[in-house]
């Protein structure tokens, strides 16, 4: 059981966790529109909060923020209500808990102490040993979001955005699970803090599974719709996909989560190829002081943060995939690749090592 | 160790905290914003024209066959969880990737239960299954190929 100490560490994470994941994904969007501005020679927004003397339109977010919850929430009369407001809590529930069993910095025994024996996890479920099944499990669960806002709203579009995205979405699990078997087989453990100390003694995971991390990352792309495989919401063809008849702040829910469905994304591959707070030559997991556990939180922000950027960046270099290419490429490309990587880790592994 | 379940605690209160936000977001946008029905407000989006018809309607069978096909890789990927995990986990002083496990040296010391990991004598019976495994339903990937499920027109 929880001590009454222990729970109030636990608040005061959770607390930092949201409220940190929802500040950042606001200020996520203002980078998102910035780069998608220099990216096709235009500005961006500069002009918000000009007259406060706030540089950049920095509070861009926040009147952003403020329009969603002011706005009228419109529920259409032919909606099935109960399932048209769960599916956006559906949405935000799961792209949020994710972070639960992700490291944010040194866990276990690597961690800081405050006095003799009260070690900082900079984790919200340091004890959970199977992180990447469980981060699996709840990305499946955002299937439902999709598929019931697609059909509780009783529009054509939305309709058949839900259709194609819960056909995508399933497609993109397996060879996303088929990626990650190659590491855990290295790794020996599904426990992400375990995957990061491994590849501080043996390396980054990517040199050891680099087309495990190709399918990954190609698999990510597709889980979080970003494009080049945004076709749940392809706006020339279904106006807005599975949110067409959503408004105000349930709109705002489905946006929220893509965007800390994305940092939950970026945190895994990060984690499991990119070592994690790991840097070659500097930090280990034998450093356990205060100063080497803020360095591996900056460490583990700063490769976050790039991943986020790569992420956005792809979004304007690749043009958005027809529907039957999309499920060529994962049932007929990725799927094969997986199951190939695995067999030859797995040979490979036994032939070295022995045993 | 031998998981209790206590430390899944903490993800349910992060759960209950998550499903809180979520609330509070819907009741916070539905006091705030204003609520103005009118009859064209309530009909569901066609581009601006009177919807023809029900939307909920049928659909290509195609959705189904992905789903089926889904399920079979969804549960080999669930027995191959378990076994990447274990194959290399038992404790060898020699032969694992790492010496230097401690998970691996403590439950040499103590036999534990079930014993941790594929016992290093029985890795190449077992990875030759994992194979046969493996094999058997590529041979199901490759009958659903021929059999035209991935087919998108």
């Amino acid at each position: 059981m929880l001590t009454f100490l222990g729970l109030t560490a636990l608040l005061i994470k959770i607390g930092l966790v949201v409220g940190i994941s929802q500040g950042a994904v606001a200020y996520l969007i203002y980078v998102e529109r910035k780069i998608a501005a220099y990216a096709q020679d235009r500005i961006g927004p500069n002009r918000c909060g000009r007259e406060f003397g706030v540089p950049l339109g920095l509070i861009q977010p926040l009147a952003d923020g403020a329009k969603m919850i002011l706005k009228e929430d419109v529920i259409p009369k032919y909606v099935h209500k109960p399932t048209f407001i769960l599916a956006p809590m559906i949405a935000i529930v799961t792209a949020t808990i994710g972070f639960a069993v992700v490291p944010f910095g040194p866990v276990g025994a690597g961690a800081p102490r405050l006095g003799a024996d009260w070690p900082v996890q900079f984790q919200i479920a340091p004890g959970v040993d199977i992180g990447i099944v469980y981060i699996l499990a709840i990305g499946s669960l955002a299937v439902y979001a999709v598929v019931l806002a697609g059909w509780s709203s009783n529009n054509k579009y939305s309709f058949l955005g839900g259709l194609r995205s819960s056909a995508q979405l399933i497609s993109y699990e397996i060879p996303m699970g088929l990626s990650i078997l190659g590491i855990v087989l290295l790794a020996k453990s599904l426990d992400l803090n375990t995957i990061i100390e491994w590849q501080d003694r043996h390396g980054w995971g990517i040199f050891w599974q680099p087309v495990g991390f190709l399918i990954f990352l190609v698999s990510a792309f597709a889980e979080t719709n970003r494009l080049p495989f945004d076709l749940p919401e392809s706006e020339q063809e279904l106006v807005g996909g599975f949110h067409t008849e959503y408004s105000a702040m349930k709109f705002g829910m489905f946006f929220l989560g893509e965007y800390l469905h994305v940092i939950t994304v970026s945190f895994l591959t990060v984690i499991l190829f990119f070592g994690g707070w790991d840097l070659p030559f500097v930090l280990s997991a034998d450093q356990t002081s205060w100063i080497s556990a803020i360095f591996k939180v900056i460490v583990m922000m700063s490769k976050v943060s790039l991943m986020i950027v790569f992420i956005m960046w792809i979004r304007w270099t690749l043009p958005r995939f027809r529907y039957d290419t999309l499920m060529n490429l994962a049932w007929k490309s990725l799927l094969p690749l997986g199951l190939l990587n695995l067999t030859i880790t797995a040979v490979a592994a036994q032939m070295i090592l022995g045993g | 160790m031998i998981a209790s379940g206590s430390e899944f605690e903490p993800v349910f209160i992060f759960v209950v905290i998550g499903l809180l936000v979520a609330i509070g977001m819907l009741t916070v946008s539905a006091v705030l914003g204003p609520r103005k029905t009118t009859a064209v407000k309530q009909m569901p989006y066609e581009s601006g024209m009177d919807p023809i018809g029900d939307a909920r309607n049928r659909f290509d069978v195609r959705y189904y066959l992905v789903a089926i096909v889904f399920l079979l890789f969804d549960v080999e990927l669930l027995y191959l969880y378990p076994w990447a995990v274990s194959h290399w986990s038992a404790s060898t002083a020699t032969a694992t990737i790492d010496s230097d496990d401690s998970a691996a040296t403590t439950s040499a010391a103590e036999p534990a239960f079930p014993p941790p990991g594929i016992p290093p004598t029985l890795r190449k019976v077992v990875l030759f299954d994992v194979l046969v495994f493996i094999a058997v339903l590529a041979a199901a990937f490759a009958y659903a190929w021929r059999k035209g499920v991935f087919e998108w027109r």
